[in-house]
Order: structure tokens, then sequence, then C-alpha cells
């Protein structure tokens, strides 16, 4: 095609070179502050610092060199106390057990009454079951409030209060799941079926039975897979409590860094990786399913 | 008169007694737990009496004299989450295309490489960066990390993800015109996936400005750190004030950072 | 001259093409008519090789097509342009940058991937949109076109690809009476002024009888007529239309995967 006229490419050309222009001080200016500020960032984080962030791959190597566990083919399946078997690497076993053990009552007891906690939060600040607005407005940044506050801080002010223990971690937990759980219910109850809201209204029925009749019923289900979802998150954030002594496998990991058995503590993460992979697994097949029975009704 | 033929109606009985039971079971399981895990009640009461004097404590809160510090304090665990983020998103959008149904065609590759990523998902910051700080030394290079680290699996599939539900037809439309697997990715992929990709990126800058506030507590420096030091000390007024500034920039940040998502749609 | 010479392809079990001769001259528009599922888009896409055959070889002016590789199946590929139902465009790629993807094939690897065309590539494309009436939409995103407008789109990137041939894949079923007879003229054009031949696979019959030069009518993977428009009996419609048996959606699930 050359029989089109010129003006056509000289306007489009003119029109380009303009949008061009402005594209590139754009870029320019948004490529100039994006690394400034990154650039000042990793500044900051010792990326630059000629001893630490110096060969960071070479030093990544080495560590790994250095978690990696003593092992000798020969007497991998030998007692405990011979050197370079499976059973010396994983000294402790029982002890990590029970310690993995404790961190998942310490989930399941927090997501439990987290999520009894939650319950009672949502409808006080659901639109359409409590109607007045500054008790709604005053939970929804309680919840907010608790949400922002990363749970390990939260830890240390309840180590400091109740000693170090699983009861610190226990009310952590409980706490952090009213703000995650509380915020979810919510939502779900606010997409509640009215008319079944008005049909109780119709029959007389007070606050208490029109929750039990015409909320529960519908928004069981959802709960029940936001709760298990919340006790994934809850095993996996319990596996960091110990550090700062709010109980469980945490205290073992903060004991093997201690000690800079460093094998030590690749045999604890992966044996905490697996319980959490399993767990998550599991609820995640359980949710599935109710996902799918809830379709059906 | 009734029909012969009805199945009488299933007695009601078995199935509340069985949820009776399952109730019951399920209480005292829990009761269980608590026992083991020491919960008690005296230990409840002392505890939340020592809780409700820190609460007291905590006003009016005050800065110690020291803000300053505590803003310097602020901005690292902002650099540190900023750098974090960076350095996952550099590893996780490599990883996330490898990843891909689309991308590699390989279904067994395809499974293990998921299944990796699931398995390292669960692991908290903090135990990462408990490791890591051992391995480089305190201050915040492990912590940064840490981070990254802990991102990298979830944010690797979420790339995948992304990419796998591209719409396929602008790619058939390059080829079809002549191009090949570059100017495909170049000029049908890359388009769709950059903006849901620097969003996502943006989402995990928020999750990781939290994350990074913690990880002072295992000396990888920044907010957590002053915060862990005056805990320590019984100084909830300046614990008080610290908390309510991060939350002021938490909800900064994150202000701003919706801002941006909502500009790339 | 396009040839096909006894073209098969099938998906598994399924045969959506068997055993196709066709022969195509220039300046010919050829409407490909058939139900769904009938064969006609693997057709098309047998001849561009977004499809392989199964059997069968595809020859332009005598040498074959179906063995070539890499850059030589690219620069085929850019011969045969193609025009999707679903416009195919980069929804997010601004309208000129749409049509430039046209010129790929045969621009350095690095310059194309830094969005970087020759000015005279950019006065084509420009000049292939304002045939089209486009050209007051090149910077915007052809995501936020029209149907319609995406298309011509499409149709001014065929032409930047500076085709032997078009291959338009039920280019109008996705759009409004009135865009479907602009898109055709499009066509109808390129067949006529251009002298390319044009193979366009089309639902409606009325289109197909209105602007091509010469109609093929498929079912269950073969040719069953192939002929002028005038020659096209009340009677061969009903067989290609009426018959039960003809549909197999196999076929036409198999094809809307490929696509996919």
């Amino acid at each position: 095609m050359t029989d089109a006229p010129d003006a056509v490419v000289s306007a489009f050309e003119a029109e380009r070179r303009r949008l061009l222009h402005r594209q590139w001080i754009h870029a320019l200016l948004g490529v100039g502050i994006t690394s400034v500020i990154l650039g000042l960032s990793f500044h900051q984080s010792q990326f630059f610092d000629p001893e630490i962030g110096a060969n960071p791959i070479g030093r990544i190597l080495e560590f790994l060199a250095r978690m990696a566990p003593h092992l000798r083919t020969e007497a991998l399946l030998e007692g405990r106390e011979v050197d370079g078997s499976l059973a010396s690497w994983f000294y402790d076993l029982p002890g990590w057990l029970a310690a993995l053990w404790e961190t998942i009552e310490i989930a399941v007891v927090a997501t439990v009454f987290g999520a009894v906690a939650a319950v009672f939060a949502s409808f006080l600040c659901a639109r359409n079951l409590m109607p007045w607005a500054p008790v709604r407005f005053l939970v929804r940044r309680l919840l907010e409030a608790i949400r922002t506050v990363p749970d390990l801080i939260m830890a240390l002010i309840l180590v400091a209060a109740f000693g170090a223990g699983a009861t610190a971690g226990v009310i952590t937990l409980t706490i952090a799941t009213l703000g995650g759980l509380g915020k979810l219910f919510a939502e779900i109850n606010e997409e509640v079926d009215p008319r079944q809201l008005e049909m109780l209204d119709a029959a007389g029925a007070g606050p208490v039975s029109k929750i039990r009749f015409g909320v529960l019923p519908q928004v069981l289900p959802n709960y029940a897979s936001y709760i298990l979802l919340r006790l994934e998150i809850n095993v996996a954030a319990a596996g960091a409590l110990g550090i700062v002594g709010a109980g469980g496998i945490g205290l073992e990991l903060q004991r093997a860094i201690t000690y800079t058995e460093f094998s030590t503590y690749l045999a604890i993460l992966l044996l905490m990786v697996l319980v959490i992979f399993v767990i998550d697994m599991t609820s995640e097949a359980i949710r599935h399913n109710l996902l799918l029975r809830a379709e059906k009704s | 008169m009734m029909n012969q033929d009805a199945t009488p109606l299933p007695s009601p009985l078995p199935g509340l007694a069985l949820r009776g039971l399952l109730t019951l079971g399920g209480i005292a399981a829990l009761i269980a737990m608590m026992v083991d895990l020491g919960i008690s009640p005296v230990a409840l009461a002392g505890g939340f009496t020592k809780l409700g004097v820190f609460l007291l404590a905590m006003f009016p809160p005050s800065d110690g004299g020291d803000l300053p510090r505590i803003l310097k304090s602020l901005l690292e665990t902002l650099a540190m989450a900023l750098a974090g983020t960076t350095l996952a998103v550099l590893v996780a959008a490599p990883l996330g295309f490898l990843g891909a149904r689309t991308v590699v065609g390989q279904p067994a590759f395809h499974f293990l490489f998921r299944r990796m990523l699931d398995f390292f998902r669960g692991v908290p910051v903090l135990v990462w960066a408990l490791i890591f700080v051992a391995a480089f030394g305190l201050g915040p290079f492990g912590g940064v990390i840490a981070l990254a680290v802990a991102d990298i699996p979830s944010l690797s599939k979420l790339f995948a993800e992304a990419i796998e539900n591209c719409d396929r037809g602008p790619v058939e439309g390059t080829r079809a015109a002549g191009g090949s697997r570059l100017h495909e990715i170049r000029f049908a992929l890359a388009p769709q996936v950059a903006p849901i990709l620097a969003s996502q990126s943006l989402y995990y800058l928020e999750s990781n400005f939290r994350n990074a506030a913690v990880l002072g507590i295992v000396g990888a420096g920044g907010i957590g750190f002053e915060l862990e030091e005056r805990i320590r000390i019984f100084a909830f007024d300046e614990v008080a004030f610290i908390v309510l500034l991060y939350m002021v920039a938490v909800a900064l940040l994150d202000s701003l950072s919706r801002r941006l998502r909502s500009a790339l749609a | 001259m396009l040839e096909l010479r006894n073209i098969s392809k099938s998906f598994g079990e399924t045969i959506a093409v068997d055993g196709v001769s066709l022969t195509v001259a220039r300046g010919e528009m050829v409407g490909v008519i058939g139900r769904s599922g009938s064969g006609k888009s693997t057709l098309l896409r047998l001849i561009n090789r977004l499809a392989e055959p199964t059997s069968g070889e595809v020859l332009w002016d005598g040498e074959g097509v179906s063995r070539l590789k890499r850059r030589d199946l690219r620069k085929w590929r850019r011969r045969c342009a193609m025009i999707f139902q679903q416009f195919n465009l980069s929804p997010r790629l601004d309208v000129i940058t749409n049509v430039l993807i046209g010129v790929v094939a045969e621009r350095p690897l690095a310059m194309t991937l830094m969005k970087f065309f020759p000015a005279s590539d950019r006065a084509d494309a420009i000049r292939e949109l304002d045939a089209l009436d486009m050209g007051q939409t090149a910077f915007q995103r052809a995501g936020t076109l029209s149907g319609g407008q995406q298309q011509r789109v499409a149709i001014a990137r065929a032409m930047m690809q500076k085709p032997d041939m078009i291959l338009a894949d039920e280019p109008v079923a996705s759009l409004d009476p009135g865009n479907a007879e602009v898109v055709m003229k499009a066509l109808q054009a390129a067949a006529g002024a251009r002298g390319i031949p044009v193979l366009v696979s089309l639902h409606s019959l009325d289109l197909a009888r209105r602007y091509c030069t010469r109609i093929v009518a498929m079912s269950k993977g073969r040719i069953i007529f192939d002929g002028s428009p005038s020659e096209l009996s009340a009677e061969i419609v009903d067989r290609i239309y009426s018959a039960g048996a003809n549909r197999n959606p196999a076929v036409h699930l198999a094809e809307v995967g490929a696509a996919a």
C-alpha cells in the first residue's frame, strides 16, 4: 500500500513522537525513583556490605554444606550411637515429635476458641444482624487492629504476662484467629439470604433464634472451610511461637541454633515441614469435600 | 388410613445420639489437650491480671525520647520488606514460568515441581530467619534472605497459575503471523502476565512489611528489635507508641499499594 | 497456487479431515461451508500449520510446506495470513504494535523483541489501518475496541504480512451484521485488487453466496461440493445442513481443544 496519503503517516509519526516523549519521561522517572528506593533498601540490608553482602551465593553454599548431615551409607540404618547413621542425625526424634504434637495442640485449641470468638464478633459487626452502627464500627476496628499487629509481637507481650510456655502461645493464636476469621465470618453473614430472616421476623423470632434458624444453617459450611484453612495457618504459625518462648517445636529449633547444631536444625525443619504438609493436604481434601457438598445442597 | 408401602420415617434418635457423642468427644479431647498444654485456671487468672497491668501501663503511649531511632528502625523494616520482596520476585518469576503447565509440557516435572513448592510453602518466616541470621550474622541481611525464601514457593505458584490462566488466543495469533516462541512470550504472554505479576508483588510487599516487623526478634534488626528490647524491660508505654506508629505505617503502605494496584489494572 | 493433496488429520480416534484434495488459484475467494465439526477449521489450520496433518501434503507453487521448520516455517506462516473468529489480538498492546506483529518473521529478532520497527514498517502499518478506517485508533489498546474494530485490526495485520494467501476462520461469526459486511468486503478487496487467494470458512450461506467466487462444502471431514455459488442447489444445501448423522461433536470438541 503506497497510494495512501502521506499526511496520515506524518500525523501518525507526530503523535507517536509525542507519546514516546511522554513515555520516556514516565519510564525514566519510574525507573529512577524505583532504583533509588530499592538501592537504598538493599544497601540498608547489608547487600553492599563487603563482608556480608559479598559473594552471597558462595556463602549460602558454604552454609548448606554446614547444614548437611554427616551420613555414611554403610551405617545409615545403625543405632543412635553409631556416627553417620540416620538415627544419630535424628537423635532426639521422640522429643521432637512430642514438641510437634504440642505445636499441633496449640494450633487446634487456639483455632477452636478463636473460631468461637470470631462467630460472636462477626454477629456484632454484620450489617444485617447488628442494628447499632457504633458497635459494628468498634468491633470492626478492633478486628482490624488485631490483624495489623504481627502475632509474634503479640506473643512476646503474652509470654511476658503468662510466662514461657504453651499458654501464651494458645492465647496469641486465639486472638490472631479472632482477627482473621471475624472479618471473613462477618462477610459471610452479610451474604445471608434476607428472605429467611424476614420470615423469622414475621414469625416474631428474637435475635437468638434468628441467628440459630435463619443464619447458622446457611453459613456453617462456609465457616467450616475457613476454620480448616485457619487451622493450616495456625499450625505453621505455632511452629514459630517457640522461638519467642511460647511453646512447641520452635523451642527445639532455637536450641539447635544456640548449640550451632545446623544439621539438627535441618532435621527438625524437615520434620516440621512434613507435618505441616500432611495437615495441609488432609485439610485441603476435606475443604474440597465441604465445598462440593455445599454446592449440591 | 396409612399407606402400607410407606417406609416409616427413620427415627431421629440414633443420629442425635451420634451427634451428641461426637460433640462430647470433641469437648473431652479439647479439655485433654488444654490439660496437656498446662493451661490452668490459676495460670490464666495470674496471666490476665498481669496483662491488665501491662495494658494499663501502655497509657499514655510515649516515645521515650527516642523518636529518631524508632523512625529509623521503622524505615529499616520497610527497607527489608522491599529488598526481600524484590529478591523473591526475581527468583519466583522464572520459577513460576517453569512451573506453568502451558510452558513446560512435562506432566511428571510439573507435578514434582508443584509438590516441591507446596512442601516448603508452610514454613514461617521466623523459622527461616533464625537459621539465616545464624548463617550470615546479626543484621538485616539474613532477615531479607529469610523473607525472600519464605515467599518464593507461594509466589512462584501464583505466577505459574497466572501464566496458565492466560488467554491462548493472542499466543496463537502471534504464532499464526510468523512469530517465534520468544515473540509469543513478548507480544502475547508478557502483556497479560506482567500486570498480574506486579499486583501480586505489591500484595507480597504489604505482607512482608508485617513479616519484617518480627525479624528483629532473632536479631535481624528493624522495628521488631526495638519492640523486643522494650518488652523485656516492661516499658509498655513505649511499646504502645511503637505499635501505634507501626499500625499507621502499615495503613499508609497498604493504601499506597492499593492505589498502585488499581492503576495497573 | 495452493494445492492440498489427500490431506488428513485425526485427533485420537476422531477423524477431523479425511483425505481432502483441493486447489486454489490466485484471485479466488473460496468460501468453506459446513456444520460445526465438519472439519472446516482444522482444514485451514493445517494449511497454516497451526496443526500438523496426520497424512497428506500441502504445496505452494508446487513446493511442499509440510516439512518446513523453524525460520522457514515462520516465514511460511507469514505468507499465509490467518484471521480468527476471536481476533486473537494482544488486548493490552496498542493497535499499531498488534499490526506490526505481522512483520516479526522478517525482521531481526532482537529489534522486534524491543518493539523497535523501522519507520517504513510503521508507515505501512498506519496505511493498512487507514485503509480500513482504523487509523485513529493506532495508539489505543486493542482490548478497548469493539469486536468489529478488532477484526479490522486483525485484517490490517494480515495485510501487513504481505501474504500470498489469506485464511479466515469464521471471521464474522462473533460480529454484528454491519461489521460482518465490512470485514467480508475487506477480504473481497484483498482477493480482487491484490489478487491474493482467500479461503474463508463461514457459517452463513448467504454471505458465502454473495462474496465468494467459489464454494467448498464439507461434511464429516470430506469435501462434498466444490463449485461456483450458482451451482449450489437447494438439494446440496439440504445435504450439508440437514443430515443429523453429519454432526460429529467429537471433532468439534477436538478442534476447539486444539484452538484453546
